[in-house]
This record gives C-alpha cells, structure tokens and sequence, in this order.
C-alpha cells in the first residue's frame, strides 16, 4: 500500500510524458505550436504556485520575471550570437538572482503589502525596459524570427534522426523543459523544503518557533518561483520570436495568478489544466463573440463562473472526486 | 481482450490506410495560392479588439462592411472575399500567435490592414519567410515602406508619421519664419519618426525646436512635461501624441495659462470628435487654430454632405455595419484600405496568386480613391511601398476641420 501510494505520482507522471510524446502526430503542426503555449505557461505558472500556493507570498509581478528571462534570451541571442537553447538555463540563474535580491526587501512585507510591491514592478517593467533602449531595442523590441542562432525557424532540424520544422520543435522542447521542471519542482516541494515553506504559509510563528528560518525560505521562493518565471519568458521568447516591453503586460501577471487559482493553490497537479485554461481562455471567449470588447467581457464571466463551481481550482475537484470514489 | 484487439488492429489499418489516401488525393487536386478558391477569398486581419487601444477597432469594422458591401455586387471577379478578424488584445506576443492562426490553420490568402508599429514588425519576417503578403499595414511607421527590397512581401498603406512630420516642418518654415517649437511625442517609433520628420522639415530655415519633451505611453498623465515645454519659452506647440494624451495636453496647456501663437496637432489623434473634447465645449484657446494635416474624407464634414462616395460610406455602414458611429474617421481609413485591396486584386485577374498580387502591389499607379480627399493617388515602386505619400492641411476653426492649401507631396526620403 505504501509502495503503491509512492508509485502512483510516477506513473501519473510516465502517462503523461508518453502522451507528450506522441501527442504531435494525430494533431496539426498549428495545434502542436499552440500546445507548447501550453507548456510555457505551465513552467511559468509553477512559479507563482511555489511562491504563492506553497509559501503563501502573494507575487502580482512574475510578469516582469518573464521579462528577465526573455529579454536574456533575445539579448544573448542577437548580441552574442548564442544559440537559443543554451540561453534557457542562464535566464534561469539571472532570474533567479534576481528574484532572490527582490526576496531581501519582500521580507519586511506581507500580504496584501506584497501583492502592491511585486505589482509595482509589473507596472514598472515596460518603462524601464524602454529606458535602456541600446541594449532592449526601446519599444520596437528585439526580433528573433529569421536569426541564425533561433533554431528551426527557416529549416527544418535533425533531433535523434527526425526532422523537425519549427512548430514541432517548438512543442518537443518546450514540453521537454516543462516536464524537466516539474519533477524539479515535485522533487523540491515533497521533501523538507516544502514541509518548511508550508509551515511558512499556515503561520509565520508556528514555522519560527519550529526552527524555520523565515529570511531563508521566502527569499528561497522567491528565487526558486522567479527561476521557474526566466525560463517560462526564455521560452516565451524563443516560440514568439520577437519581445518587446508590450509583449509583458501587467494583464500577463494577472492571468498567472488566475493559472494558478483556476489549477488550484497549492498543488502541481492542476497546473496543467490552469495553463490549459489561460492559453485558450481568451480564443474560446473570441469564438463566442468577436464585435469590439466582447471577448474581454467573455472571459471574466466564464472566470466567474468557474470560481463558483469549482472555489479550490481543478485540484479541489480532483480531491473531492478522490473522496467521493472512496466513500 | 485479445479478441478485441484482433477486431480493432484491422479497423485500425483501414482508418490510416484511407486517410493517407484522401490526403494525397487532396495534395494532388489544386496548384492554386492557399486561401483562394474560384468562388472566394479569405484575408485575415489583427485588430485590438480589446484592451486599451480597441477604439481602433473600427478600422477593421469598417473594412469589413465594405468587403461585405463588395460580396453583395458580386464579390472581386466572382469570388466572395471572407475577411476573419482576430483580437490580439493591442499585445504584439498575440498579434503574433494570431497571425500564424490565420495562415497556418485558417489558410488566409493575405493578412490585410493588421494594426500597429510593434504588431506589424513582430509579423513581418515570418510573412515574408512564408511569402504570406502582408497587405497595407495600418501603421506609419517608415519602416514599412522603406524597406521594400528586404521585405517584399510587406506593404504599407497611410502617409508614413515622418513625411506628416516634415510638411508640417515645412509649413512653419514657409509661413512662421522664426517660430520656435515645443514638442510633446510619444516616446516610441510613432512618435520619434514624426519629430524626426519635422526637423527635416525646418532644416535650412529659421524655426527651432527648443524643447522636447517625450512621455511613455503606460504614463497615467503628461502635465510635467506640458509645464516643462511651456517653461521654454517656445511660441509654437507640436503634440505628437496618442488621443488620451493629446486632449491632456491641449487641457493641461490651457490650465497652464500657456498662449502658444501655433499649436500643431497629428493625424492619429486629431479626429473630430477627439478635438471637440479637448476643445472643452469651445473654451479652450489653444485647440483653436491647431493645425493638422489629412488625406481622409472626414465623415463630420459638412462639405461631403453630398460626395458620392461619402453617400456609399454611409450607406454600406448603416447596412454591414449597424450600430456602429458612422462618425468615427477610423471607418473611412478601413474602408479606404479595403477599397484599394479589393482594386489590387482585380487588377491581378482571374488567376489570383500571392505572387500575383504583391506584384501588382509593388507597381500600384491609382490617381484616385473616393474615400481619399481628391487628388491624392496610390503610387508604389518596387523600392517605395509608401502607397499614399500626399495630404492637405487642415485648420480647427469653429468646432470643425477647415483644409486650406494645395497637396504636398513628401520629397524628404
């Protein structure tokens, strides 16, 4: 029984990857590119579940860390002339700094204090990107499609003696990285870290008391969830072929936070239905209605009304059925 | 379960024997551009159908109405243009995800009047890399017509921001001799190419600019920078800006008891109805007077009462468009779009190809479109792709838009 309960996470997990797997050949190139959409957004909504579901942190700013992490990617891309795979794990250290050093401050501030800081840097992020416009290309932004360092996107590439053009590649390495990274995060979230970023959550003094240290482990989230962000916007950048400050807009932190309520706080496995949700949310709610404003007005009812079906996100569904089947 | 798979493998077979069938029978039928068939036309366009730039909207609208206007005389030589919108929420990251929508699984012949600086160059080499035409952006940002041998695929449409800059750079240095400007731009390629357009226009002359002052567009208001210009002494105010900011500066100037002798205004926020509320109900001094330039029919003035082609405007709105504000300019602009593409296209002929139509696009010579003022033409080279390159200027003057003058012609590139 205890073996089965430790065995039951991996073969979830062995399912979903074949299916990954072979997903790309019973649907179209175009599906399989909107499909590794998907996929950033799952790394990316890690992320805030980390700091926010796990720890307890309220971040309305992952946006600007999508930012970091695309912008490297572009920069290293264009300016030195480096191949965009190697880009991804150097925006996820960047970011990762960066998010610790923003952790520092974030420790004399809690709750709703938070929440207005980190959206203050999502507000900020497009000015400041524009600011330094020799290096981040001001609002026109930095073009990727058509550079040599961007693989796939003119030719077809030979991975393990499969060509692959650019919409497939897109699929196979976002997912690669997606599923990487989330057994990161199981990994990380199942033993003693999660145990002490839980105790953060459900009370500050108990976790103190019990010899969790509060300054380490916030600042761990924040470095950890920002890491998750970097390499979501590096991603982001590759299959989008082009940033610019407008393509990380203070509306990209909120549909996070909405991934991750919509998924379920404090869980991994509704995630994937979360990026499913913000990924096609707002092409579902134009297929409702296209005259001007419409969608807009479409995807907050359909938001509404899932908060009332379903308060815990998917997970909470889950969990009841689990329940339900039991009894 | 054994039995069961015996039953499924062979079924199984059949169903991938007879798709891989119907595939190549498919591949095989038709040699003709995606998009066109012999009885119809699919164009796709980007539009801010939301967020904070969705008053252009109406520009796809009212192209819209006019193919649907079109469709119902008979369509272009017998094929029914479908023209799919999509949202992209004024976002270039969903401008971009739209477009390879539109070509990759809708199949569009041609993505037509997608709006934005940032939205068209985020799409531009992917169009190209796909030989997709990227028919008559709406934007006026230089780059989409001065660069026609890197991206021939790619066509502009409206007067590009810096020729506007540099008539009215040359207005002043004709009639105001030693005016000295203030500049309030928006600091983005919409704003910078017009500012740069004007000091091209006052080179060799007397008139400078002694200020300029930029503002971000995620700014919530512009009265520092207004007090600032103000502050240097110029007697000439030039807004280049976005509508929200230009009526601030117009208010915020005259709160400032600022009395500039001149105030030019842009073609992007000088639209009737933006002027009357900068105007506060006729209060405000410095709108009387600003000077603008244009190359629309505008729908509020009264000297197109009876203009055939305003007559039609009205009507097809009225009719494809119902609840619309026939009012709003960004109509006649989409619908001046439409009209030229829909002449591109039967000037290619029967034998409709993308090929086809960029070349004709590429040597486009209209000495008139009824919903430009007269006399303005459509030109294009193969090194030009600036269609519309002639305006007239116009005075605010009692409430409404006055032209004065003959048409100039940009000579500054």
């Amino acid at each position: 029984m205890r073996l089965g309960r430790q065995l039951a996470p991996v073969a979830a997990f062995v399912v979903l990857a074949v299916v990954v797997l072979v997903l790309p050949s019973f649907v179209s190139a175009f599906r399989a590119q909107q499909l590794a959409y998907v996929a950033i957004y799952l790394v990316a909504l890690i992320g805030p579940n980390v700091l926010t579901g796990y720890t307890g942190q309220i971040s309305l700013g992952h946006g600007a860390f999508m930012a970091v992490g695309g912008y490297t990617t572009a920069i290293l891309m264009t300016d030195y002339g480096m191949k965009d795979v190697w880009t991804i794990p150097i925006a996820a250290l960047l970011t990762g700094a960066v998010g610790f050093l923003f952790g520092l401050p974030a420790l004399r501030l809690s709750g709703l204090y938070l929440a207005l800081a980190t959206f203050a840097i999502a507000v900020s992020a497009p000015a400041v990107i524009k600011r330094f416009e020799g290096f981040t290309g001001g609002g026109s932004g930095i073009n990727l499609f058509g550079v040599p360092e961007l693989t796939a996107s003119l030719t077809p590439v030979e991975v393990l003696g499969r060509e692959l053009v650019f919409n497939d590649w897109l699929y196979y390495l976002t997912w690669t990285v997606a599923l990487v990274g989330y057994v990161l995060a199981w990994l990380l979230l199942r033993g003693r870290t999660g145990l002490a970023f839980r105790a953060v959550r459900d009370s500050e003094t108990a976790a103190q008391s019990s010899g969790v240290s509060l300054p380490r482990y916030k600042t761990l989230a924040f470095g950890v969830s920002a890491a998750y962000a970097g390499v979501a916007g590096s991603l982001f950048a590759i299959a989008t072929t082009f940033v610019n400050p407008d393509t990380f807009p203070i509306a990209l932190s909120i549909l996070l936070l909405v991934g991750v309520v919509v998924g379920g706080l404090g869980s991994l496995v509704g995630l994937i239905a979360g990026a499913v949700f913000i990924q096609f949310l707002p092409i579902w709610s134009q297929e409702v209605s296209r005259s001007p404003g419409a969608p807009t007005v479409v995807s907050g009812l359909i938001l509404i009304a899932l908060m009332f079906v379903l308060p815990m996100g998917v997970a909470g569904l889950a969990g009841r059925l689990r329940t339900l089947t039991k009894r | 379960m054994i039995r069961k798979l015996t039953l499924a493998l062979p079924a199984l077979v059949l169903v991938l024997v007879l798709g891989a069938g119907a595939a190549l029978a498919g591949s095989s039928r038709t040699e003709a551009d995606p998009g066109v068939t012999s009885t119809s036309i699919l164009l796709g366009t980007t539009s801010p159908l939301s967020g904070s730039a969705s008053a252009y909207a109406s520009v796809a609208r009212g192209a819209d109405a006019y193919f649907k206007y079109v469709n119902s005389k008979g369509g272009v030589l017998g094929r029914k243009i479908t023209n799919t919108i999509v949202d992209d929420a004024y976002n270039p990251a969903q401008t971009v995800q739209a477009t390879r929508k539109l070509v990759e699984q809708d199949k569009v012949f041609a993505i037509f009047n997608a709006l934005g600086t940032e939205h068209n160059e985020a799409i531009r080499d992917y169009l190209n890399a796909q030989k997709v035409p990227q028919l008559f952006s709406a934007s006026g940002a230089t780059t989409f017509g001065s660069e026609a041998a890197k991206y021939p695929y790619t066509i502009g449409f409206q007067p590009s921001y810096q020729s506007e800059g540099w008539v009215l750079g040359k207005y002043l240095a004709r009639t105001q001799g030693t005016a000295k400007v203030a500049v309030i731009f928006q600091n983005d390629d919409y704003g910078k190419d017009l500012l740069a357009g004007l000091k091209k226009g006052i080179q060799r002359s007397k008139v400078k600019v002694v200020a300029a002052e930029p503002y971000e567009v995620t700014a919530a208001d512009v009265q520092a920078q207004v007090a600032k210009l103000k502050a240097s002494g110029a007697n000439t105010f030039a807004i280049f800006a976005t509508p929200k900011f230009a009526i601030q500066s117009y208010v915020f100037a005259s709160r400032l008891n600022w009395k500039p002798k001149l105030t030019l205004a842009n073609a992007v926020s000088s639209a009737s109805n933006i002027m009357q509320i900068a105007s506060e109900g006729g209060t405000n001094k410095v709108v009387n007077g600003s000077v603008s330039i244009v190359f629309l029919k505008d729908p509020t003035d009264p000297k197109w009462q009876n203009d055939a082609a305003m007559k039609l405007y009205r009507q097809v709105m009225k009719q494809y468009a119902p609840g619309a504000n026939a009012s709003d300019v960004y109509h006649v602009y989409g619908m001046a779009a439409a009209w030229t593409a829909v002449e591109a296209m039967k000037k290619v002929g029967k034998n409709l190809t993308r090929a086809g139509l960029v070349k004709v696009v590429g040597n486009l010579s209209i000495s008139t479109n009824p919903f430009l003022l007269p006399g303005i033409g459509l030109k294009t080279s193969q090194s030009d792709h600036f269609p519309i390159e002639q305006m007239l200027l116009q005075r605010w003057q009692k409430s409404s838009w006055k032209s004065f003058g003959g048409l100039w012609g940009y000579r500054g590139a």
